[in-house]
């Protein structure tokens, strides 16, 4: 799965510490689901999308791997 | 929130430093020290009892996690679980073919392989998530 997590923080301006404190993570979890590395929630994925003004499937799309 | 991990974190640490000073404290007195056997059930008491409380702290620590850490938590308990069984399993089988010198491979000796089992796992899972302290900004 694919994500826009880091240019979407790019557009607010966030740091990864700023994000992860919006959606009450530690930075090192913003850092794991930005690279790809861990899948998030379904809950935690509406909260980023609450945060970023957008929709999860903005945030997240799936890949043909997936 | 990495103040609120680090506060959480500092707790654990100290339980678990009780914990392993009185097992090594009980290991070293049970071992070379003439101890009556009431005394020595006291202190085993003692350090199943500090054992028992840095597991329940760490235990109600997970509470506090993010789905992350909890994950990752939970693959490095699997892996030092495995570990450890395949450790005991071999033990066992390679007991039974030859004899193992209890002085070198006793049950309190393998405490401490549990303990680098879980670190191992640890670090293994935290380098699968990329659950790193460097700044990513």
């Amino acid at each position: 799965m694919k994500n826009t997590i880091k240019i979407e923080r790019a557009k607010k301006n966030f740091t990864q510490a700023e994000l992860a404190d919006k959606i009450g993570v530690s930075r090192q979890a913003v850092n794991s689901i930005e690279t790809g590395k861990f899948v998030p929630s379904t809950v935690l994925a509406l909260k980023m999308a609450k945060v970023f003004g957008t929709t999860v499937e903005v945030i997240f799309q799936l890949e043909n791997s997936d | 929130m990495d103040n609120q991990k680090k506060h959480l974190n500092d707790r654990i640490l100290i339980y678990a430093v009780i914990w392993s000073l009185s097992y090594v404290g009980s290991l070293f007195a049970l071992k070379t020290l003439e101890i009556p056997t009431e005394a020595g059930i006291v202190l085993t008491v003692i350090t199943v009892l500090a054992f028992a409380l840095f597991i329940y702290k760490y235990y109600r620590s997970i509470f506090f996690m993010d789905e992350v850490q909890i994950k990752i938590q939970m693959e490095a308990v699997v892996i030092a679980f495995s570990l450890g069984l395949l450790l005991l399993m071999t033990l066992g089988l390679l007991d039974l073919v030859i004899t193992l010198n209890k002085n070198d491979w006793s049950y309190r000796y393998l405490v401490p392989l549990f303990v680098a089992f879980y670190f191992f796992g640890l670090f293994i899972s935290k380098r699968k998530y990329n659950f790193d302290d460097e700044k990513h900004d």
